[in-house]
């Protein structure tokens, strides 16, 4: 052991175990007013917990943008229905510079047909700014399993792991930590999908999935200081323990949020419409692991118990 | 780690070899970044073929290959995807129609005999037909009605027509729609008329077109194999002289019915060569050319989904996306060097060689990127700078308790090792499920943030100790102040 007795025997700033009532308060908080979001939205005419968009319902959505110079001249959502060959929702955006269409599922002829029919309702049109998806239903319902199958399998993955390197219990939080985050986030989009229309993709499906890997993350380096306290210093109390190794990287799990936090902030504010959500629902989410891993699974550890076996506690991999 | 010259002179030649590679292979753009059109085909059982089996998937994929290369389009590709798709990438094109037309259909090609005793039936089937047809060509301009003859009128009786043959077409379906609803209808019932395909697509050896003289119209040219052409050459032999008459079918649907006249009773139509005059557009005759020299797909496919960017489009992704990386990188930095000083600084030129060989990574293997690709990237950065802080913040706490600044350095990479080594893999565990059970986009974010997270092992633990040694090795940075921030210095 090295020199490091003079970082042991230092009083931690912050003994995280005393805010223990209030940390647990605040996250009940948060998880309640999630589940809520995700009850209402289930209640309400969206019919799900979120509000699921094209790449899960399946459905073909067109954008153009039009090409008018000075000024666009006038243009209805009315006019533009009215000009389609099937029924469809119209959308004008930024200013009704952009028209956006949604539909069921439709074949490229039948696609091709709709831009035609934009092109002389709402033309000229910049046509190198044409952009089709289409889904086929199929697809839709595959990708949500796929998406759940991935995560569960992580989780496993990622418990077994956790088992074998910590110990059980240790799993057991680290998951819980992973469900609160990934709860928090997908609330906090439910009340988006309720007050502002926002739908998840497949990007958010993928964010929930960078979130399963970046919370463990987070959270097995509290681990991992706990499992040295409990080496160095046998003796003390586990909550004794766990402040420490709490106390000792709150610093570094705040200045780790932060730098992962810049460049998706970044990706936010410049990465364009097709990545915003996807960053936001990182941002948050990357937000949320940070407070499970410092304010969740610290002040729970004592209270179930929280000694490593020796086994775990000695055989931590140095370079 | 005794020779840190050692691993000075392999990043070095990594960082040189890098930028070799980047200069001479180009960074593959997914479509998103590059605009074009992406088409998913679902492959569907069929017949005695319950499930679609590797082997089957590979034919449908060569007959497509064989299908795009017909259409001209450059660096287009086709790819199986999972157990029963096909994903064709068509860089550059913006309507995919002509290729969802092309590239969508069986193009099972048949000659069959009329069977005896259809005459009446057919000849009703076969006028209505021509009345379609003729409706249609003058509709698009495509013809003048014959001299003397009056040019058929049906689109008064094209509604009851429809009724009569118990046809659905969209109520709001315009002319042009109910003209080729009931010319499809037609087509289909004239088929039973005829006997057992005797001769199919897969006896040809080369299809062709060209315009059919003194008129608008085009036609395809076929070319039979040896087999092919003595098929052929019986089967006319069979109805020469009699008025039955040969019927060429395309995926069900006669597009053209011919009488082979009694001077080729004895021989039937020899020379192995046939052709097919309908009422093809010059676009029609490309298209069917294209089909028959690719062959008929053994397995009915259909287009599950349709993806495309157009490509100023594109460049304004790419464009957003360098930005959000570029700033990202560069706020990171400012924060590095803000909060660490000289180990920041150190840690900001370690970024600069983990993005650096990141991009030589994705030219090198190649992978393909996309705009979730980038983002999985970007968010590999947070990470690989997490490795730093972790190491600069136990470096610290031992500088604080008074140890020596090599002494502290060193061990702060040493007791920072398990944290990133767990950290790291439970990440890569994450990416292994996504790469594996997720599809398309969601791989192409998994592939880029297991690359970066492996990379960023690999630049935290030697990139960043040998700079750090290199610098303290400058006696004039030897100082605590650059380390430590005044107020928590001991």
């Amino acid at each position: 052991m090295t020199s490091s007795s003079g970082a042991i025997l230092r009083e931690p700033r912050l003994r995280i175990n005393r805010h223990r009532r209030l940390c647990l308060s605040i996250t009940a908080v948060l998880v309640a007013l999630s589940v809520l979001g995700l009850v209402l939205s289930w209640l309400s005419p969206i019919k799900a917990p979120l509000k699921p968009g094209l790449d899960f319902t399946g459905g073909t959505s067109i954008q153009v943008e039009r090409n008018c110079g000075e000024r666009c001249s006038e243009l209805s959502v009315q006019q533009v229905q009215e000009a389609l060959p099937s029924a469809a929702v119209v959308q004008l955006l930024d200013d009704g510079q952009a028209v956006s269409v949604r539909s069921s599922a439709l074949s490229p002829a039948e696609s091709g047909a709709f831009v035609d029919a934009l092109e002389q309702v709402a033309g000229p049109l910049i046509a190198t700014d044409t952009q089709i998806n289409t889904i086929g239903p199929v697809l839709g319902k595959q990708l949500l399993t796929s998406s759940v199958l991935a995560l569960t399998v992580s989780f496993a993955a990622v418990a077994l792991y956790i088992s074998a390197r910590y110990a059980r219990l240790y799993a057991a939080l680290a998951l819980l930590a992973l469900a609160h985050d990934v709860l928090i986030t997908s609330g906090l989009f439910a009340w988006l999908g309720l007050l502002a229309g926002v739908e998840v993709n497949s990007l958010f499906a993928v964010a929930l999935l960078t979130l399963a890997g970046y919370s463990v993350n987070d959270t097995v380096v509290v681990f991992d200081r706990i499992r040295e306290q409990q080496r160095l210093l046998p003796e003390l109390s586990v909550e004794e323990q766990v402040d420490r190794a709490v106390d000792g990287t709150l610093t570094r799990s705040i200045y780790t949020s932060l730098s992962t936090e810049i460049p998706i902030l970044a990706l936010i504010l410049f990465g364009g419409e097709s990545l915003q959500w996807f960053a936001v629902a990182l941002f948050v989410g990357i937000a949320v692991g940070a407070w499970s891993s410092v304010a969740v699974v610290p002040p729970l550890l004592p209270l179930m118990g929280g000694k490593l076996p020796q086994r775990a506690a000695t055989s931590g991999v140095t370079a | 780690m005794t020779r840190p010259q050692g691993w000075l002179a392999l990043i070095l030649a990594l960082a040189i070899g890098s930028l070799l590679v980047l200069r001479s292979l180009p960074l593959s753009l997914g479509l998103d970044l590059r605009g074009g059109s992406q088409l998913t085909l679902l492959v569907k059982p069929a017949g005695d073929i319950t499930k679609v089996e590797s082997k089957q998937l590979e034919a449908v994929k060569e007959v497509l290959e064989r299908r795009v290369n017909g259409l001209g389009v450059s660096e287009a590709s086709v790819t199986t995807s999972g157990s029963d798709r096909i994903v064709v990438q068509l860089p550059g094109v913006q309507d995919p129609r002509r290729a969802a037309e092309v590239l969508g259909t069986t193009a099972r090609l048949e000659f069959r005999a009329q069977k005896p005793e259809t005459q009446q039936e057919l000849s009703n089937l076969t006028r209505l037909k021509r009345l379609i047809v003729a409706r249609q060509e003058q509709m698009a301009g495509r013809s003048q009605p014959p001299a003397g003859e009056e040019a058929p009128d049906v689109s008064g009786p094209l509604t009851d027509l429809l009724k009569q043959q118990g046809i659905e077409v969209p109520a709001n379906a315009s002319e042009d729609e109910q003209l080729e609803a009931l010319l499809v209808e037609t087509e289909r019932r004239i088929t039973p008329l005829f006997g057992e395909p005797e001769l199919t697509g897969s006896d040809l050896v080369d299809a062709g077109r060209q315009q059919q003289q003194g008129s608008q119209s085009w036609e395809v040219t076929l070319r039979f194999s040896q087999a092919g052409g003595e098929k052929f050459a019986d089967l006319t032999k069979s109805i020469a002289g009699t008025n039955r008459l040969l019927g060429i079918m395309l995926d069900g649907r006669s597009i053209s019915e011919a009488s082979v006249g009694p001077q080729f009773a004895t021989a039937g139509i020899t020379g192995g060569a046939a052709t097919i005059t309908g009422r093809f557009s010059a676009d029609e005759a490309r298209d069917l050319e294209v089909q028959l020299r690719g062959g008929a797909l053994p397995l009915p496919v259909e287009i599950i989904e349709n993806r495309s960017v157009g490509p100023t489009l594109g460049a304004q992704n790419i464009r957003n996306s360098l930005i959000a990386a570029g700033s990202g990188t560069a706020l990171v930095g400012v924060f590095m060097v803000i909060i660490y000083r000289l180990p920041g600084a150190v840690a900001l030129l370690a970024l600069l060689l983990y993005s650096l060989f990141n991009l030589a990574l994705y030219a090198l293997i190649p992978v393909t990127l996309t705009l979730p690709g980038i983002a999985g990237f970007i968010l590999s950065v947070g990470m690989a700078v997490d490795a730093n802080i972790l190491i600069f913040e136990r470096s610290k706490e031992e500088l604080r308790d008074g140890n020596t600044l090599f002494r502290s350095v060193d061990t702060g990479f040493s007791r920072a090792f398990s944290s990133i080594f767990d950290g790291h893999l439970t990440t890569l565990i994450s990416c292994a499920a996504l790469g594996w059970l997720g599809s398309g986009l969601v791989r192409g974010f998994a592939v880029t943030l297991a690359i970066g997270v492996l990379l960023s092992l690999f630049t935290a633990l030697t990139c960043t100790r040998t700079l750090m040694r290199l610098a303290l090795s400058y006696p004039a940075l030897r100082k605590p102040s650059l380390f430590l921030a005044a107020s928590s210095q001991p």
